[in-house]
Parts: C-alpha cells; sequence; structure tokens
C-alpha cells in the first residue's frame, strides 16, 4: 500500500526524513518497498526578484523583464506568461539548467531580443500538473536562494508491503502513524478514543442482520441535505497520493476514512431505495427506510457500479434494501444505489464481514477490492464504531449534510483480552538480556497494558487482533529492541554423528556413476500435456491432473522422465551430434485416494546417426557399467513382448536383479520419435531408484584369484535368428558347470535368416591345472549340446 | 692361469668399448666365448689342474665369464637403443586426446552437494518428503489453515479432485519429520517446490529450496543467526554476517527476513547490492507453537529456528547466471559449463 508522507508525519509527529522513516520501519515493522521521494532537487532554479516589466517591442503576447538572481547584473528575460508584476519573486531557471520535464534552458533570441533565462511554472518545476502562470514565491524568499529550499513540503510516498499478520492495523494510516511513533518511543497522539458514536438513534432507518456470523457488526447512519462536489484539494491529494481516485466529497470520505483507520466504509443513495416491497414491511417492521444484511439466493444477480452484473450463490452475503441488493458486502457497491450528483440523503455503512466468507466470494467473483482486502483479514469490529465516527464527522465538513440518526447492530461484543507473558521466555527464546522494565515500555508503548512481575500480564488493545500468544508478543518486543542487538551464539548440544539418509546418498552416487561414464544431468519440470500423453500413449495411464495449469502443456504431473527428455533431445540435437542425459526425479500416479509415489532415474542416448544400429547395446553397455559400479553382477536382461507404444516393439527389454524387476530399457518407437519430430534413434532407460537401491547395496565378499592358468577355447555357431545369446550362454553355463570361468562374445554377424557368433570360452579350475583332454571332453559336451537343445551349426 | 683370465676380461673391455652393431659383437663374443677360443680351451683344460688349483680357477673362470656375459647383455641393448630411429616416431603432443567422455551434473545438483555437505559435516540430518502433497502437510500444519490470506502468500498448484497440492515449500516436510522423530533433533529439507508465477529470467514455477530446521529446549534467535553464519561464510568461503529483518510466515513467530552480508564487496556497498553491502536471501523465523502441535508435540514444550533458501538463488550468485529458467531447460550447451 502506498502511504503519503506528508499525512503520516502529520499523525505521527514524526520529524525524521522519509528515508529515515523508510529504514526504521524496514528494520522493526515492515518490508519497505519503495519510497517516491518528493523534493524538488533542480540546480540552477534559483530564486529571482522582478524589476521591471516592459512590452516586447516586436511582440504582443510576449513581455521583456529585467530580474535580479542576486549575482552580476540584472538578466534580461522574455516572458510569456501575464500573472507577474514587477516586484514579485519568482523561480528563475538559468542557461544550461534542465529541467524535469526534460526541457533545456539556452540563451535565445526571441523576436530579435536577447533572453537569459527562463520563469518557470508549476509544471516546470515537476510540482504539478498546472502551466498557467508562473508561480509566485512568498516575499520572504531570499533572492539568489536555490528554489527547492522553499519546496521541501512537497509529499513523499512511502510504498509499504503490509503482510496479512498485520493488514487488519497496518493497511491504515493511523496504525502506520502509531508504529513510527512506537519507534521513536512516543506515544501516538491522535484521538482514538475520542471517536465516539453520535448517540441519536435513527427513527427511520431499521436494519435487519440475517447472519450475525457473516456480518458481526453494521452500523448505519441517515444524513440529509448534504450536496454532492468535489472534495476539497488536500483531500483529493492525500487519496491521490495513496493510489485511490477522487469522485465526489461523499465517495471520497468513505476511501479517506478507510485509509486512515483501515475499516472500509459504503454509502448508498436513500432516495434510490425502493422500501415498498411486501417482504421488506415484514423483515423491517414498516420502516420507511431499511437495510437488510441477509445470504445471496443462488443465482441472484447484481449489478456493480461498473456496470458489470455478478451472478451469486447462498455462500455470499448481501446488503440489500429488503428486496433489492445494494451491494456485495464488504467487496463492492451496486448501481442501484450509487451516489450521484443529484444525491440528497444517504445512508452510511461501516460494517464488519466474516473474513473467511469475504475471502471465499471474491475469489470466486474474481473481484479484488481494496474493501475485500482489508475485510478478509480480519478487522475490529470495534473498528467500524470509530471509522462512523470519523467520517460522519467529515462528511458534515465537506459536503455539508445533517445527521439524523444512527442505528448499531452489534451482538457479541470484542474486548480486549489477556496474556500472561513470562518475561524470562521472552529472554530465552530471543536469546536476549532485555529488562522486564524495558518489555513493559515497550509493550505499553504499542497500547498494551501490562501489570508487572516475572509473569507479565497484558491486556491488549483490540485493534491488534495478531496479538494472541506468548510469542506474539515476543515478537513486538524483539522487533522493537532490534534484531540488531541478539548476539550470534553457538549452540549447545551434544556431539553425534548425522543420521545418513541412505537414499539421498545413493541418489549422489547414481549420479556420480552416470556422469563418470560421459552422461549429462538434466532437470525437468515435472508436468506435460495431453499431447504428451496421447504421443507417448499414456493417455490409458490414471494421471493427477493440476486444478490451474500454468499452460495446457503443463496440465499433468508426470508417470514417467522420459517425454520431456524426449523435448531435451530435439532441442540438443540441434547442436550436439550424440550424447548421453539422465534425470532423477520423482513421478506420480493416483492410488485410490492417495497417490504413489516413485523416484525414477531416467538414461537416454542419442545419436544424430546410428549406422550401426547400435544404440541399444550403447545404453546397455551403460547400464552394465553402472550395475557394475554398484557391484551388482547379476542381472537378466529379457526381451519384452509387446511393450507399451512408447517402446520400439522389438527393441525392448526389462532388466531384473535377483528376479526382481529394476527398470527398462528400449529403443524408443520411431512413430513417438516423430511426434517429437526427433528424426534418429533414441535409447532410453528408466529405473525406480528405491528398488535399484535396494540390489545396490549388497555387501562384498572377497573372491580369492586362482593360482590355476586359465584355458581359453573358441567356438563359431551359425543359428537362427530366433535363437538368442542368452539362450547359448545359459546352456554353456549348464553344461560347462563351474568349470566355465567367463564367456566373451566376439564377433557377431547376420546373413539372411542366420546369424554367427563367436564365442571364447574360459576354463578354469580353482584347485588344480587343467588336463588337455578334460577341457576337450567339456567342449565337446557343450557342442552337441547346443546342436542337440537349439539346433545350433559349429562351424569347424 | 689366473693371470690369463684377467687378461680375457680386460681384452674383452677394451675391444667392447669399440664395438658400433650386432654384427662386431656377435664377433666379439664368438671370438672370446666360442667353442674354439682361448677362455673356453682353458675351462677345458681345468680337469689337468690340481684339485685346489682346479676349484680355485673354475670358480674365477665361471665368475668371470658370467660377467663377460653380462656386459655383453649391456652392450647388446645399447647397441639396439643406438640404432632406433627416434626421430621417425615424432608425435604431435598437442592434438587433443582421446577422451572416454565424462558427464556433468546439473548446477542445482552440485549447490545441493555443497550444502548437504557442509550440513552433514555439523550433524544435521538430511529429510526429505513428497512433491505432491497434502493440504495437510503443505499448509494446515504449517499453522496456515484453510481460506487463511496467507494461502494467498504462495500461489500454489492444486490437484483436481482432490486435497493435493504441489509443494510450495519445503517447510511442509517440517510436520512429516515431526512426527516421526522426537526432540532434539537437527535437519535440512531440500527439495523441488512449485509455484503457480509467470515464469521470466528471475521467476520459475519449479524451483528448489532448501531449510535448515533445528528444534530443542532451548534453541533462540541468536542460535539461528549463529548456524546461518556458519553455513554461509562456509558456503561462500568468506566471513558472511547475518542481518533479521521483521517479516511474517505462518509457521514461525517470530519471523523474520534475513539478509547476508555481500559476496562481492563483504559489506562495503557495490552494485551487486544496490550500493546497501547487504543481500536479500530468505525467511527464517523461530517454530511457531502450532506447528509443534500439529505434528503432536506439546504446546511451550520446545523452541526451534528454521531459515531457508532458494537454490537457484546460490546457484546463480555463485556461477553469475543471469536467468533462471536455464537450469530447467535440459540445454546441454548450459549443463556442460558445470
Amino acid at each position: 500500500m502506498k502511504y503519503s508522507y506528508n499525512w503520516l508525519k502529520e499523525l505521527s509527529g514524526t520529524k525524521k526524513m522519509p528515508e529515515k522513516v523508510m529504514e526504521d520501519l524496514t528494520f522493526h515493522s515492515f518490508e519497505v518497498e519503495g519510497l517516491e521521494k518528493g523534493e524538488i532537487n533542480i540546480p540552477g532554479v534559483i530564486v529571482g526578484k522582478i524589476l521591471e516589466i516592459k512590452k516586447h517591442p516586436n511582440a504582443d503576447k510576449l513581455q521583456l523583464l529585467k530580474v535580479d538572481v542576486g549575482a552580476g547584473s540584472a538578466l534580461n528575460i522574455v516572458c510569456g506568461a501575464w500573472n507577474i508584476k514587477a516586484g514579485d519573486k519568482v523561480p528563475v531557471a538559468l542557461v544550461d539548467t534542465n529541467l524535469s520535464n526534460g526541457m533545456k534552458i539556452k540563451e535565445a533570441e526571441i523576436r530579435g531580443e536577447k533572453s537569459f533565462g527562463m520563469l518557470c511554472a508549476e509544471d516546470e518545476l515537476g510540482l504539478g500538473k498546472n502551466h498557467e502562470g508562473i508561480l509566485i514565491l512568498p516575499e520572504s524568499a531570499k533572492i539568489g536562494d536555490p528554489i527547492s529550499k522553499y519546496f521541501r513540503s512537497k509529499d513523499s510516498v512511502i510504498e509499504i508491503k503490509v503482510l496479512p499478520d498485520r493488514s487488519h492495523d497496518a493497511m491504515s494510516y493511523v496504525g502506520v502513524a502509531r508504529e513510527i511513533a512506537v519507534l521513536e518511543r512516543k506515544k501516538f497522539d491522535y484521538d482514538f478514543d475520542g471517536l465516539v458514536l453520535p448517540k441519536k438513534k435513527s427513527k427511520k432507518l431499521k436494519i435487519a442482520v440475517k447472519s450475525s456470523k457473516l456480518c458481526p457488526r453494521y452500523i448505519g447512519a441517515v444524513m440529509e441535505n448534504i450536496k454532492i462536489k468535489e472534495s476539497p484539494d488536500w483531500m483529493k491529494k492525500r487519496l491521490e497520493a495513496s493510489g485511490i481516485r477522487a469522485i465526489n466529497n461523499v465517495v471520497d470520505a468513505t476511501n479517506y476514512v478507510m485509509l486512515e483507520l483501515g475499516n472500509p466504509l459504503h454509502a448508498f443513495d436513500v432516495d434510490k431505495l425502493k422500501v415498498q416491497s411486501e417482504k421488506l414491511k415484514v423483515t423491517v417492521q414498516n420502516s420507511k427506510l431499511g437495510i437488510v444484511v441477509r445470504k445471496a439466493k443462488t443465482g441472484e444477480k447484481i449489478k456493480l457500479l461498473d456496470g458489470v452484473v455478478k451472478e451469486l450463490t447462498s455462500d455470499d452475503l448481501l446488503i440489500t434494501d429488503g428486496d433489492n441488493p445494494l451491494a456485495i458486502a464488504g467487496i463492492k457497491g451496486g448501481k442501484l444505489a450509487e451516489i450521484d450528483g443529484n444525491t440528497k440523503n444517504i445512508v452510511l455503512e461501516s460494517a464488519n464481514f466474516n473474513a473467511v466468507s469475504i475471502r471465499k466470494t471474491r475469489t470466486r467473483l474474481n473481484l479484488k477490492t481494496d474493501s475485500s482486502d482489508r475485510f478478509e483479514k480480519d478487522i475490529d469490529p470495534n473498528l467500524a464504531e470509530k471509522a462512523m465516527a470519523r467520517l460522519i464527522e467529515i462528511i458534515e465538513h465537506t459536503a455539508g449534510g445533517k445527521l439524523t440518526g444512527v442505528v448499531d447492530v452489534y451482538s457479541k461484543k470484542v474486548a480486549p483480552w489477556k496474556i500472561k507473558l513470562d518475561s524470562s521466555y521472552v529472554n530465552s527464546l530471543l536469546g536476549e538480556f532485555i529488562l522486564v522494565k524495558d518489555m513493559t515500555r515497550i509493550l505499553n508503548i504499542l497500547g498494551i497494558k501490562t501489570k508487572n512481575g516475572k509473569i507479565i500480564e497484558c491486556i491488549v488493545p483490540t485493534y491488534r487482533f495478531d496479538l494472541k500468544t506468548q510469542e506474539d508478543l515476543i515478537e513486538e518486543i524483539g522487533r522493537i529492541w532490534g534484531y540488531e542487538k541478539v548476539k550470534e551464539q553457538p549452540m549447545i548440544s551434544e556431539i553425534l554423528p548425522a543420521k545418513i539418509n541412505e537414499q539421498v546418498f545413493f541418489e549422489r552416487k547414481v549420479q556420480d556413476k552416470l556422469t563418470g561414464i560421459g552422461f549429462d544431468e538434466v532437470y525437468n519440470y515435472s508436468f506435460y500435456g495431453e499431447k504428451d500423453m496421447v504421443s507417448c500413449g499414456f493417455d490409458n495411464i490414471k494421471h493427477l491432473e493440476l486444478e490451474n495449469p500454468m499452460n495446457s502443456e503443463q496440465k499433468y504431473v508426470r508417470t514417467s522422465l522420459i517425454p520431456n527428455i524426449l523435448k531435451n533431445i530435439y532441442e540438443n540435437l540441434k547442436n550436439f551430434e550424440d550424447f548421453r542425459v539422465f534425470e532423477e526425479g520423482r513421478c506420480y500416479r493416483p492410488d485410490g485416494k492417495k497417490v504413489e509415489e516413485k523416484r525414477m532415474l531416467a538414461m537416454a542416448v542419442a545419436k544424430n546417426k546410428d549406422s550401426k544400429g547400435e544404440i541399444f547395446y550403447d545404453l546397455k553397455g551403460a547400464i552394465e557399467d553402472m550395475l557394475e559400479g554398484f557391484g551388482v553382477n547379476s542381472y537378466e536382461v529379457r526381451l519384452r513382448k509387446n511393450p507399451e507404444k512408447i517402446c520400439h516393439p522389438f527393441r525392448s527389454a526389462e532388466i531384473k536383479i535377483a528376479g526382481e524387476k529394476i527398470g527398462v530399457l528400449s529403443e524408443i518407437n520411431p512413430a513417438v520419435l516423430s511426434a517429437y519430430k526427433i528424426k534418429s534413434p533414441v535409447a532410453v532407460a528408466e529405473f525406480d531408484l528405491e528398488i535399484l537401491k535396494k540390489h545396490a547395496n549388497k555387501s562384498k565378499i572377497y573372491n580369492p584369484i586362482s593360482k590355476y592358468p586359465v584355458v581359453t577355447r573358441d567356438i563359431s555357431l551359425l543359428v537362427s535368428n530366433d535363437t538368442t545369446y542368452a539362450q547359448i550362454v545359459d546352456t554353456i553355463k549348464k553344461i560347462g558347470k563351474n568349470l566355465v570361468k567367463n564367456i566373451k562374445l566376439f564377433d557377431v554377424f547376420e546373413k539372411d535368416s542366420q546369424k554367427s557368433l563367436a564365442f571364447r570360452i574360459e576354463f578354469e579350475d580353482k584347485k588344480k591345472t587343467f588336463e588337455k583332454a578334460e577341457v576337450e571332453r567339456s567342449i565337446e559336451k557343450i557342442v552337441s549340446t547346443l546342436e542337440a537343445e537349439l539346433g545350433v551349426t559349429v562351424r569347424k | 692361469m689366473e693371470q690369463k683370465i684377467n687378461d680375457i676380461k680386460n681384452q674383452i673391455l677394451k675391444a667392447i668399448s669399440k664395438v658400433r652393431d650386432n654384427g662386431e659383437l656377435f664377433d666379439l663374443e664368438k671370438k672370446f666365448l666360442g667353442r674354439k677360443s682361448e677362455f673356453v680351451s682353458i675351462l677345458k683344460n681345468l680337469k689337468d689342474l690340481a684339485p685346489e688349483e682346479r676349484k680355485k680357477i673354475g670358480e674365477l673362470a665361471n665368475k668371470t665369464k658370467g660377467e663377460i656375459l653380462e656386459i655383453i647383455k649391456s652392450k647388446r641393448q645399447e647397441v639396439k637403443n643406438e640404432n632406433l630411429n627416434f626421430n621417425k616416431e615424432r608425435i604431435d603432443v598437442t592434438i587433443p586426446g582421446k577422451k572416454s567422455g565424462i558427464g556433468h551434473l546439473n548446477p542445482i545438483s552440485i549447490v545441493r552437494r555443497e550444502i548437504e555437505d557442509i550440513f552433514t559435516s555439523m550433524g544435521f540430518e538430511i529429510a526429505d518428503g513428497p512433491e505432491v502433497e497434502t493440504e495437510f502437510y503443505n499448509f494446515d500444519s504449517l499453522n496456515i489453515p484453510k481460506s487463511h490470506p496467507a494461502r494467498d502468500m504462495q500461489d500454489t498448484f492444486f490437484m483436481k479432485n482432490s486435497d493435493l497440492a504441489m509443494r510450495s515449500q519445503t517447510s511442509a516436510i517440517q510436520a512429516r519429520y515431526m512426527q516421526k522423530n522426537k526432540p532434539p533433533f537437527k535437519i535440512i529439507a531440500p527439495g523441488r517446490c512449485f509455484r503457480n508465477e509467470a515464469t521470466d529470467t528471475t521467476h520459475e514455477h519449479t524451483f528448489h529450496q532448501f531449510e535448515a530446521l533445528v528444534v530443542g529446549d532451548n534453541i533462540n534467535v541468536g542460535n539461528l543467526k549463529h548456524v546461518a553464519e556458519v553455513f554461509f561464510s562456509q558456503f561462500f568461503h568468506q566471513d558472511i554476517k547475518i542481518r533479521l529483518r521483521p517479516s511474517y510466515f505462518p509457521f514461525v513467530e517470530p519471523g523474520f527476513e534475513y539478509d547476508i552480508s555481500c559476496t562481492m564487496c563483504a559489506g562495503v556497498g557495490c552494485s551487486a547490492c544496490k550500493g546497501n553491502g547487504w543481500l536479500e536471501l530468505g525467511g527464517a523465523g523461530m517454530v511457531n507453537q502450532n506447528v509443534f502441535v500439529a505434528a503432536g508435540y506439546p504446546r511451550n514444550k520446545y523452541t526451534g529456528f528454521a531459515w531457508g533458501i532458494g537454490l537457484e538463488r546460490l546457484a546463480m550468485m555463485k556461477y553469475k547466471i543471469d536467468d533462471v529458467r536455464l537450469f530447467h531447460s535440459g540445454d546441454l550447451r548450459f549443463i556442460r559449463q558445470f
């Protein structure tokens, strides 16, 4: 909220410059977002005295002046203004001065007469918008003085970010001025207690409040014979400085008092109210004038001041004349009883509304107003009375009306409350040493009454709704005392090793292993869109959907890391030939009323050209490296039949450790790739990091190195394309038993429907050196079994 | 006889120094140690000597033979080395090496690890929680009841048809941890957070925070300042001062915004800190007793502090990154710089 410095100054009595006020508030009270400085500071504009005025010989609309500026001889100046006379003191912009409107003063010749400067109007000094005539300075102004000396009074604007805890008091000038006074340890000098509601009851006005929960207090006041006109200048300036547009004296007065005291107010034109309704007669007992505060009917409509029509529900609170809606309570007024130029008689409203209800209605109707901003943060209902008293006072002054009476509906009075504050807790929480008398002094200037003792009994004024607990009071003491005084103190605690979060540190190890083998780490958003869902074939998977997404591309919570990685690949292929990326991230799926969270790892390999068609094996090798790095030597990789749409139908495998699936490795289906405009093959793998961790964290046991030599034999096989490497290796292991130490595939080529595989088999006996015959017997048995069981041809 | 053997050795030593190639070396070996050589005839005639003499000369002859063979062997290596044409084997050492290729961590991961390591070294545990949160943990447990205006302080992503939301602050982890652990404890909670904000060079809807949370019997504002100072001094490798300003977050009371002394000018004033010597970094405060109650602790039994910061902010300061959107861009031109 924007605050006029002059207004704050008048209320608080501060003598501090705006910068100092801003600084003090920053360190003790609120965040100050900005300061628009009001002083004029235009070097080169000084006070001059007009010595003589002559007609310009060549121009009827110009005059020739001689002006004394205190130094050297008097200046000749050509001037077009006529509101000046000899002897006037005026602002003179000397040659070479830059004015705030961008004009630069130069020596000039105007219609044959030389001119050495310019006299300034208000707008040329940046003081206002007025351009009618030269600004005339007071007699007392000293010739030759900089002009800024005489215009220090121009207002500054301080912008303060008032957070929700203090909105109820500090979104008002009185609240902030009280704070400024407190910071100077001064008693706040504003006759707050003197604002008392006039006693005179209104005979004409009846008020019926149908829900005291939604409207704890409603005060109405009737004023007659007011005269609508513009507000006085001083009021318009203050409204404008606070960011509120002036309208007319009645509306301006309601806004002015809202700014001053923080309670929003409203005025209705009495003569526009319809009081004939039968219903009304019942509710307000045949009174001539009635205000009924009630919930709206579902579908009921109201035309607002700006002409917009809103449809309401039964959750919304309305101010009505018994029948017709006059205003959405606490949010915005209606067109029906709008104050206009012909308004003569008015009903003023100063009320208190339920914060939650206001918030709900304004959120649903998307109507954020100065009024809803305040009411939705809970206002002290006692403030309504102060605001009404002040409003009547001002309207009498600016609109000349006469108060005929007041009605106040206030069933549950809010009274000051007590908090017992343990003074030792104040110091133990702050880590400070504040004397009890200093604590109570601070509390007292804040308006909190205290009874001294180790336990301080505090009575909190109702205008400080936020002060409910001991800690709230400790904060008040701490911030006024000054947090800069609190010394840094090491904690006293037992020395214990940090508990290690195993999962977090495992995921760090995964990062290390993968960066070690050339994978770059990407971070992606946790969302994707409908398009991704369809492109990747995820449309049959249940997704969590955001109520309020950034855009339709970020509508669903990801169930897989792959779609966004495909977007990374598309972008990066523009700059890189081939690369490897990985991401660790969470994926989510709805699971009944709960939600299933998985910590996932995705790895991907992309190449602009994959002429050998090896991309699947590139990624598979990387996965094997990673698993080996975690000490996992035994895992299964098996073809998946009919994999999901995103996978290549014949290039998709699942990876298992000890029978448990840890992840999936696939080439991406070319149809999916083309949806992402990727022209070359991509291989991806996705793992569940919690399952992976479970298998990776096995403790390692040393396997003694054999003392006996290893014997190797090569065999070359011709097999059908349907026979897999895994089948062959399993057979070799099955037959060779524990004598086969290692099997290496060292050559593969495919021809027609057959492929040729060459293996090197390493034999090892841990107990003795092999006999040649034993190896031959084993090889023979392996070969014959391969031939019999897998229909393999052994190439000799 | 003895004299003869020593003479032969000396002759060889003399002759070998003149040898230039393998052929000459072969001839020399043949001449002195060949079947028809004087040395071999000495060995052959050993049997004619008296037993005592035979033993003495035999030992000397064998020893000398070994010495000579050794000399010839080393000469052979010498000749071989001399004949190598090193000139032909010249290479350009400035040609790039054959890299196996190293990957790069996202800078957020790097900063996160640094933070985790500093706090782990101070005995803090790393706590964790889900990114899709219930309204209870994200709001209610943090003293932000439904329809409280403080819910507007963060633009939260809500889930359709449920009470779930994308976690809008890592403080959501607080109650989760407290429900399972008893004070005293020291934790940090790093993680991904989400806010429905339009993105630009300084705003992201997806970002990372961490917060430090300490709960015990007599934790005070001075402790908060101290831990923050120790951490930031370690993180920025220079002495850092902490400054508190009053602020409001529902889950703390008293609540603060905190500034650190400028890392560029050490508080003197420069363009990075807009001349005032301080950088605004994050929020902090003493844990609100309502948060303890929501987590199942008795009211006013414990006190604690919490303070947090955005990891993106730290990474941007550390690496002089000028656009927060780069972290989630997946652009390898960016990631490969770290």
